[in-house]
């Protein structure tokens, strides 16, 4: 994408100020989306997009300039730019650029470039009729599928440099069902590091079927109740809520400046002994996965939890300096307009031991989550608020009632400590999580789960 | 630049064949961002992107591509694109290109002092923000940010129907994160600025307000559950706009997806709310002379005494029903195609500061700070269902503070449920102006 050379003089010219270390980054991105609503194939959109930054570092402090324009003289004057923020002699050297390779593979059997796009618009299509067929009830259908080939040019001045590949595609379905009155909504939406033969694992007809079918399961339902009882939530969507209420905490840039709920809490046991989280990058064609980190980290799998005891924290190349740990491989960004920060990336609870079924046969009273909406959390304080987007009441050891409008309140550090069942299953929910304004894909995994007592938020008075 | 990109744009128009028509959309943006924390740069981001954007509209049928590659290649490769995109679009009435229409210029949009502040100054005032933070008050521990932000943004946007404007505005602005901690609990608190220049940016309230929001914090619990009436602060309020706007597009009517839907001419909120959106407004920071297809703005009233009086309209979704755009075309970036968006709406300011609305109220809750808001609020369903952090007010006195506790109602009532709407209002970084908002009665869920 650029020449050695080129990068060198970069390089060189990031660190002539004082810097103790540059790096360049550059991305070429070429990507698809197609969408449908109220049966009309409404777009498809082609874009390309490309640029690049220079980033300047010394201790903890980092100044970058991007540019979208690839040519030397322009990547050259971003490097002064940046550099321009140090006004002292050099005390770093660019070193001899070594190109890595990576033994992961995150493979791509069909590069969605090379589809057609009469294809891609009887994909949303399919969709649409299944969706339609599923229930009378249904009376929208959006579908839409996004495909993404990121090529990056990682480099350092500590002789690093490597290019990937990074093939994204996922597609997603809303559905909104309306009976006498109440509407719904119900979303399915897989992604993966991979081709459009992602399709062949998730045909689009079975997406819009998992959308109506929770659409059309929550018109049955009633206000939630309010108050504090025991939740059990599917498996895939804990790891929503894991993601939120802990995730997020345990990344380093929070820790470091002891804005997390997690600061200081390495070593100290929160959850029961079965609770083991890990954040893993690794993951073969994982949504959140990569074979380095947008620092050139190799991608790695990182502990969080290991038997209810909090280890380590996810850091990106200047936070793990600082806090003298390991490079966790977790240095990500939203584009070459974004410098990286601390992010996860597949994000997991581990399946432990017990029956799904008879966890919720052992709940006399309480919540079942089914699926989560996105969340919010407050890392200083650690907490949290989740929708319920499909939820129901246990009563006697059953699911009973669909509930609407719940939502789940509570700190990350109580709620791990709360979670008294884990699942023997396993489920992966995709998503893009946002941290300042950047948004990056990431997988969030966990199996059937009980959360022993947690705030639920609902209109439909005290529980 | 301006000439270049306005040269980029007129240059694709031109390329339009016959029966079919062309738009192109380019900007240019330069920010800088600086955050200081613990009295050092942490981070100083310098950048300038541009990109164009290609419509291609023909015999109903709609093609889109975009690019940051402005050489001529890529611009003859991204007309191609969306000219090959378009085949496989369905059929839709909306897809026209406007006609041109004359705009009134709207001056000040563009504070020439902008352009001559030096990086030194603009670290300064994030360093300075940081520190007066701090000093603002004993238990601000840290300054989890403190930052400065501005960015120079220039349009072009020119069609084969002879739309051709271009404009170029500055903004500027600064907000803290305070950290108050205390036996062994931690809190928040955020405060903001923001105008055309660093001219106009005052630290002092930022830094004051940032320090006050988190120490009052310290020592909440979690509220019993309970039926009161609820203050929404000026910084959550625009959060609660913000939904109720999902469904006030044209676009979300004629797709089924607004609450709203068939309620034209209704009374949908309390009597004598207003709300009014003014893409002319220069206090707002959505001012434009002309939306994101070169329709001219206007002012649009779409609640007068609670009762519902229009949609928001861009070409498309007025040309589906006969009707005209209310100037509300609205893309993220040149990524995207026109949607519809507010630039600068509002509740008409009642006469009362909030000391006055929980006067009025006597006991509830302040509502400070709200999460949840993209999942927990539904504006298809009307679900409204959030957590929140705020103080308990009795006697029109703040008391105790609250945490780890949601309000939820459906949107139709709260809106019903507004006794009055604060004289507070203040525009940050969104298109949605904020003032205190006093509901009636909702649930806060605690314990």
């Amino acid at each position: 994408m650029l020449e050695d050379t080129i990068v060198r003089k970069i390089l060189g010219a990031a660190l002539s100020t004082g810097g103790e270390w540059a790096e360049v980054y550059a991305e070429d991105r070429l990507s698809h989306s197609i969408r449908l609503e109220d049966r009309r194939v409404e777009e498809l959109i082609t874009g390309q997009d490309r640029g690049a930054g220079v980033r300047v570092v010394r201790g903890t402090s980092s100044a970058y300039a991007y540019t979208n324009r690839l040519d030397s003289d322009s990547l050259l004057e971003a490097a002064r730019v940046a550099a321009a923020a140090l006004r002292d002699q050099p005390v770093a050297e660019v070193r001899d650029l070594r190109r890595r390779t990576s033994d992961l593979r995150h493979p791509v059997a069909i590069d969605p470039a090379e589809v057609q796009r009469t294809s891609l618009a009887e994909l949303v299509r399919r969709a649409d009729d299944a969706a339609r067929s599923h229930d009378p009830s249904v009376a929208q259908v959006i579908a839409s599928y996004s495909d993404g080939r990121q090529h990056v040019l990682i480099a350092n001045s500590e002789g690093f440099l490597t290019e990937e590949d990074r093939v994204r595609t996922r597609f997603a379905v809303q559905v909104v069902a309306v009976r006498d009155g109440v509407v719904q909504t119900g979303f399915d939406g897989p992604g993966r590091s991979s081709g459009f033969e992602l399709l062949d694992q998730f045909p689009p007809e079975e997406v819009a079927r998992r959308a109506a079918i929770r659409a059309v399961a929550m018109l049955d339902s009633r206000p939630a109740p309010a108050g504090e009882m025991p939740v059990v939530i599917a498996a895939g969507n804990g790891g929503v809520l894991f993601h939120e209420s802990s995730g997020h905490g345990m990344e380093a840039d929070l820790v470091a400046k002891e804005a997390s709920v997690y600061s200081g809490k390495q070593g100290q046991r929160i959850g029961v002994p079965e609770f083991n989280g890990v954040d893993d990058a690794t993951v073969e064609g994982g949504w959140g996965s990569f074979q380095f980190d947008d620092e050139g980290t190799p991608a790695q799998r990182t502990v969080l939890f290991e038997d209810g005891v909090c280890t380590d924290y996810l850091t990106d190349l200047i936070r793990a300096r600082q806090l003298s740990q390991r490079a966790s491989g977790n240095g990500r960004r939203q584009s070459y307009a974004n410098v990286p920060i601390p992010r996860m990336t597949n994000t997991y609870i581990l399946a432990g031991e017990d029956d799904p079924d008879e966890i919720i046969r052992q709940t006399p009273k309480g919540l079942y989550a089914k699926s989560l909406g996105g969340g919010q959390v407050n890392p200083v304080t650690g907490e949290f608020v989740f929708g319920v987007v499909e939820g129901y009441l246990i009563e006697g050891g059953q699911v009973s009632t669909p509930v609407r409008g719940a939502n789940l309140v509570g700190d990350g550090p109580s709620v791990i400590g709360s979670i008294d069942a884990l699942g023997s299953d396993f489920d992966v929910k995709e998503g893009i999580c946002g941290k300042e304004g950047q948004g990056v894909p990431v997988g969030n995994g966990a199996p059937t789960i009980r959360i022993a007592r947690m705030t639920v938020g609902g209109t439909g008075g005290a529980a | 630049m301006t000439i270049e990109l306005n040269d980029v744009v007129q240059r694709l128009a031109g390329e339009a064949a016959g029966g079919e028509g062309v738009e192109a959309y380019a900007e240019q943006t330069t920010r800088t961002g600086i955050n200081a924390f613990e009295g050092e740069v942490e981070r100083l981001t310098s950048a300038s992107s541009n990109g164009v954007g290609v419509r291609v509209v023909r015999e109903g049928r709609l093609g889109y591509a975009y690019t940051a590659d402005l050489s001529e290649d890529g611009l003859r490769r991204c007309l191609a694109e969306a000219r090959a995109n378009l085949e496989v679009s369905t059929e839709d009435p909306g897809n026209v290109l406007p006609d041109a229409a004359p705009f009134e210029p709207l001056d000040g949009l563009f504070d020439a002092r902008q352009v001559d502040v030096s990086p030194e100054r603009k670290v300064q005032l994030a360093l300075d923000l940081e520190a007066r933070t701090r000093a603002a008050n004993p238990k601000v521990s840290k300054v989890e940010t403190a930052s400065y932000g501005d960015a120079v943004v220039q349009v072009a946007i020119a069609s084969s129907k002879g739309v051709n404007g271009s404009l170029a505005l500055t903004r500027a602005w600064c907000y803290s994160t305070a950290l108050a901690s205390e036996d062994g609990q931690s809190q928040v608190g955020f405060g903001i600025d923001s105008a055309r220049s660093i001219e106009d940016l005052d630290i002092g309230p930022v830094a004051a307000e940032a320090a006050e929001r988190a120490v009052r914090l310290l020592g909440a619990t979690k509220p019993p559950t309970r039926t009161v009436p609820v203050v929404f602060d000026r910084m959550v309020a625009p959060n609660l706009i913000g939904v109720l706007l999902a469904g006030l597009s044209a676009e979300a009517v004629q797709k089924r997806r607004s609450l709203f839907a068939d309620k034209l001419g209704e009374r949908v909120g309390a009597a004598g709310l207003d709300l009014v959106d003014d893409g002319r407004l220069l206090d707002g920071p959505g001012a434009t002379p002309f939306d994101d297809e070169g329709v001219p703005t206007r002012r649009n009233v779409l609640l007068a005494g609670g009762v519902l009086q229009r949609f928001l309209h861009n070409t498309a979704s007025a040309a589906r029903e006969g009707a005209s755009s209310t100037g509300n075309a609205a893309r993220g970036s040149f990524k995207s195609t026109p949607g519809i968006s507010a630039h600068n709406v509002f509740f008409e300011p009642g006469d009362k500061d909030q000391a006055g609305l929980l006067a009025q109220a006597g006991e509830g809750l302040l509502v400070q700070d709200m999460s949840g808001v993209h999942s927990g609020a539904n504006p298809i369903t009307g679900d409204f269902s959030v957590g929140v952090t705020g103080l308990w007010f009795r006697n029109g006195e703040l008391a105790e503070p609250v945490r780890e506790a949601t309000v939820a109602a459906q949107l139709l009532e709260i809106l019903q449920g507004i006794v009055a709407v604060g004289s507070d209002l203040t525009w940050t970084t969104g298109s949605v102006g904020g003032s205190s908002l006093l509901i009636g009665q909702m649930t806060v869920a605690g314990a």
